[in-house]
């Protein structure tokens, strides 16, 4: 038996529907379904929607969007530590 | 068997004298209109009745004052208190003699899951979600949290009315500024995860971007591992590889992820400016 893994096309057609529905990010006015609830929704079975949503998750940001992430810490960190320390020349370390 | 009818205080005591700092206790069938099929409390373990929560182990003063985000997300006290949830399972089926979950602070698939412990905490009365997410804790602000799962039918806990965000300083700042510190730091409109607005002084959430969001709490964890091993393989110069896989970020990567658990949050800078989540306590120098 080998490794379930998803066809790449089903993948690009479904992406996007899997992603509004599903629940893997908090969304303001609904509240996300269930695999099983996708499934059912969109005619696909259980596992596949697990799959699409797992690698979607990933997808959705470039890699350069982390390294995004670690400036802006780096810039908050500082920006917070020169406020409550009292020590306004922390922000330009 | 039956339950003596101090369980719930005897539990929600046992668990402060443990280290928690708060504890309450919500309805299992509560979770019915907010939670997906398959997230419920008994998906998890048929029968359940009620899911006792625990929350405590907040960064330090000096946490949130370090000059290095490293420093807060490298000392992630989350373990401290999912010791007293593990606790908590032991003594309702040692003293009680009802079957008792403790809620894996893992992932069911993907990044889901098995239980959202925040719907738990505010289900059980312990705090209500912010602005910028995370649930908080009228008197103790910012927290991490822990359940147990059990077929206990205990009492249970209402979900508390009054909501600790937004505070006093971010409704005078809305009214300067027309935003608050966590929107000021974290801007969709300018590459970052929240938008939103006080409305009649209550906190209303316009927009979330998830995704960029877990690219900040998760920076040097699965995601990011996975993200740098997708350009390794795909990069066909050997030298390059190696840069990459030798470099800071994915060598930061690999500690994070063999640190385990007390390495998954990586972001807190909506929480770290937040006044409803610690304050801004002066200490000596």
């Amino acid at each position: 038996m080998s490794l379930f893994t998803l066809d790449p096309e089903v993948y690009k057609r479904y992406k996007d529907q899997v992603l509004k529905l599903c629940n893997s990010f908090q969304r303001i006015d609904q509240p996300g379904l269930s695999d099983k609830q996708i499934a059912e929704t969109l005619g696909l079975d259980e596992r596949t929607v697990t799959e699409i949503r797992c690698v979607a998750e990933r997808d959705c940001y470039p890699l350069e969007e982390w390294e995004t992430a670690i400036e802006f810490k780096r810039k908050a960190a500082l920006e917070w530590a020169a406020l409550a320390l009292k020590r306004p020349e922390l922000r330009d370390k | 068997m039956s339950l003596p009818p101090n369980a719930a205080a005897a539990l929600k005591a046992g668990a402060l004298k443990a280290g928690a700092l708060v504890c309450g206790v919500a309805d299992a069938a509560a979770f019915d209109a907010h939670a997906p099929d398959g997230h419920r409390p008994g998906d998890l373990l048929p029968g359940a009745k009620s899911v006792v929560v625990v929350g405590g182990a907040q960064p330090r003063a000096g946490d949130w004052a370090a000059t290095s985000p490293w420093v807060l997300q490298t000392m992630g006290t989350t373990e401290r208190i999912q010791s007293v949830g593990r606790k908590l399972a032991q003594s309702i089926e040692s003293e009680l003699g009802y079957y008792a979950l403790y809620v894996p602070p893992g992932t069911a698939s993907g990044d889901t899951p098995f239980l959202s412990l925040m719907l738990a905490a505010q289900l059980a009365g312990l705090g209500s979600r912010s602005l910028a997410g995370p649930v908080l804790n009228r008197e103790h602000g910012f927290m991490y949290w822990s359940g147990v799962i059990t077929t206990a039918p205990l009492d249970t806990d209402a979900p508390d009315p009054a909501p600790a965000c937004p505070a006093p300083p971010c409704r005078e700042m809305w009214e300067r500024e027309q935003t608050t510190p966590c929107l000021k730091t974290c801007p969709a409109a300018d590459g970052g995860c929240l938008a939103g607005r006080l409305d009649h002084g209550r906190a209303v959430r316009t927009f979330y971007d998830g995704a960029r969001c877990n690219t900040r709490v998760h920076t040097h964890w699965i995601g990011g591992f996975q993200k740098v091993l997708e350009a390794t393989l795909n990069e066909p110069d050997p030298d390059k590889r190696k840069m990459l896989v030798y470099g800071d970020f994915f060598t930061r990567t690999l500690w994070a992820i063999t640190y385990s658990s007390t390495n998954i949050a990586q972001c807190f800078e909506c929480m770290r400016v937040c006044p409803a989540a610690h304050g801004l306590k002066e200490m000596k120098s």
